[in-house]
């Protein structure tokens, strides 16, 4: 069996076979067969949709352990924005990267300057792309992954400019080397992670060889440890290297709101990235310059595996933004002598994912969607999704691609079952 | 004695305008609200065929384009799709107002859409030479006060790179 990269794995001891996720999956990447939840790897998203449904708390995130620190001689906390939301609109983000140091990172990294420079680097690649238009942003893993899976054509359009969050990862990691005179491969760098998806690019990461991440601990599962240890002691950290204009990044629309292009949009959510993303393919979107698209409602602060709600750590985000000011701390020069030294760019060619037609041979493709068609007529089309499959359509195309059989319908069962008796009851009377 | 009967192509030879598969979808004027819809339906089946995706693209491109050209100026009309062995044939047909002069609409820049369809993002002027652009074969005949049939074949390794 290959090499499992993807961040959400199904608790066998707690999935009890409801079918909430399989019906919840965007991708319909979920089928229940024998009582357990089975994810597949080639549509999975890692948008965390399963793990937010489940009521048994089945579907788990594959998140970094302490017991992963002590592979490091020195680890250093990248905190994700939306971290800072987390706490109460009285927060300060030194707190939070100060409670960081407390509970076990040798160091914590601030990224909000990062994000501040890829804002401006975008406006840069913005001002010099001849298109395909609309660009978009890259920033959501869930986001690229369903570029590659369903909308390949559209991979032309996406910026090639990497992740705030590996970037400075990958710069952080190069200076820990030289001050403490370290191996790069002895600092353990790990982000703070909002949702799976990032999970996920640490693991097998798109656009890039390899991730300048080790790993990822969830908001989640730090949010206790961090909230003793502010109540203990409530030092700061100095904040002089946080830019507000970076911070924004945390909700959806700050990207755009960074940046000098105003030709540009905000799609939220997966419901409307598919509207929008549908019309880009068509060409209809050519207008606009510049798409921030985010696979969750409102961007980071929505991921996952966040604690606050979505509304009140926007609410605290406003907050902060009030009482640090507008700080900004990115010289143009900086963003343009980087640009040059192309340390922005992707590392690897992202490479589509299209999903397999049902045959290779177009008259034996035809001929499977005749027999799925003929399978829809049969079908009771209630997409109960007794049968594992999310739906009867989904169901239909396992079966012609024979990973699965008209029997697991339930209704064709009980139709069969039906005729069996009846015929029974017509030999009795003959 | 029976002759085999005689056919038209030697021996082994592929038809290549045979229709392997073919369905047939009906747009609604006026019904922006499912506008595009029936270009998804379509790009749905030829990605489970297996179609290349850049031809794929560029008949998404074309049938879209038609497919709002009927709801925006014609009272109904239909979309039919036939996949041949090597490309794909689509005939849109509607009842509707039909084109005065082709020769003008086929320009670029050119549209009779109304302020109503401009401020949807419609009528730039784009849709029939857009649709010429992405096909490898195109064909329109239209007669005022009867309706217009639009007919383009993308093949399956047509055009690359447009």
């Amino acid at each position: 069996m290959p090499h499992r990269t993807h961040a959400i794995v199904t608790d066998k001891e707690k999935c009890i076979g409801c079918v909430t996720c399989s019906m919840a999956c965007p991708t319909k990447a979920i089928r229940v067969r024998s009582k357990l939840a089975e994810v597949d790897d080639e549509l999975c998203i890692d948008c965390g949709t399963c793990m937010e449904v489940c009521r048994y708390d089945a579907m788990r995130p594959r998140t970094s352990s302490p017991a992963d620190l002590k592979r490091f001689k020195y680890t250093v906390a990248l905190p994700s924005l939306t971290l800072y939301a987390q706490f109460g609109k009285e927060l300060h983000p030194g707190q939070a990267l100060h409670a960081l140091r407390k509970i076990g990172f040798d160091e914590t990294y601030d990224i909000s300057w990062m994000c501040e420079m890829v804002m401006g680097a975008t406006d840069a690649y913005l001002s010099e792309s001849t298109g395909p238009w609309p660009k978009i942003s890259v920033t959501c893993p869930a986001l690229l992954r369903l570029v590659q899976i369903r909308y390949p054509d559209l991979i032309p359009h996406l910026v090639p400019i990497e992740t705030p969050r590996e970037l400075a990862a990958k710069l952080r990691r190069r200076r820990v080397a030289a001050e403490k005179g370290l191996d790069p491969a002895e600092i353990g760098m790990f982000f703070i992670t909002p949702c799976t998806a990032i999970i996920h690019s640490i693991v097998a990461p798109v656009g890039l060889e390899a991730s300048h991440l080790d790993g990822a601990f969830s908001i989640a599962d730090l949010y206790g440890p961090l909230l003793k240890s502010m109540k203990e002691d409530p030092g700061s950290d100095p904040v002089d290297s946080v830019s507000v204009r970076g911070l924004r990044w945390a909700m959806a629309g700050g990207e755009i709101s960074g940046m000098r292009n105003a030709n540009s949009m905000t799609v939220r959510g997966l419901h409307d990235v598919i509207y929008v993303f549908d019309r880009i393919e068509a060409g209809t979107f050519s207008s606009v310059d510049f798409i921030e698209a985010y696979i969750c409602p409102d961007g980071c602060v929505s991921g996952g595996l966040t604690v606050a709600g979505r509304y009140t750590a926007q609410r605290n985000l406003q907050e902060a933004y009030r009482l640090l000011g507008d700080q900004t701390l990115v010289k143009e020069e900086k963003v343009r002598s980087l640009l040059r030294e192309h340390f922005f760019d992707f590392e690897a060619e992202i490479k589509a994912r299209p999903v397999r037609p049902l045959a290779r041979d177009l008259r034996e493709a035809i001929a499977l969607k005749r027999e799925k068609d003929a399978l829809m007529e049969r079908l009771p089309r209630k997409d109960c999704a007794a049968c594992g499959a999310p739906d009867c359509e989904t169901l239909a195309d396992d079966i012609v691609r024979g990973k699965a059989q008209l029997s697991d319908c339930v209704f064709v069962r009980l139709e069969a079952l039906e005729k069996e008796r009846s015929a029974e009851q017509g030999g009795d009377h003959d | 004695m029976t002759q085999p009967i005689p056919t038209s192509r030697p021996a082994g030879e592929a038809k290549t305008d045979e229709v392997l598969y073919g369905e047939s979808f009906r747009i609604v004027g006026n019904d922006f609200e499912h506008g595009g819809e029936v270009a998804t339906r379509v790009k749905a089946i030829l990605k489970q065929l297996g179609f290349p995706t850049d031809a794929i693209r560029r008949l998404s491109i074309a049938n879209f384009e038609a497919e709002m050209n009927v709801i925006m100026y014609a009272a109904e009309g239909s979309l039919e799709l036939a996949v041949l062995p090597t490309a794909v044939r689509v005939t849109v047909s509607d009842r509707g107002q039909g084109i005065p002069d082709i020769e003008w609409a086929m320009q670029e820049g050119h549209s009779t859409a109304t302020p109503e369809m401009r401020a949807r993002g419609f009528g730039a002027g784009l849709g029939l030479p857009n649709i010429r652009r992405n096909s490898d074969e195109f064909n329109i005949e239209s007669t005022v006060g009867v309706g217009t049939v639009l007919r383009y074949v993308v093949y399956a390794n047509g055009k690359a790179g447009s």
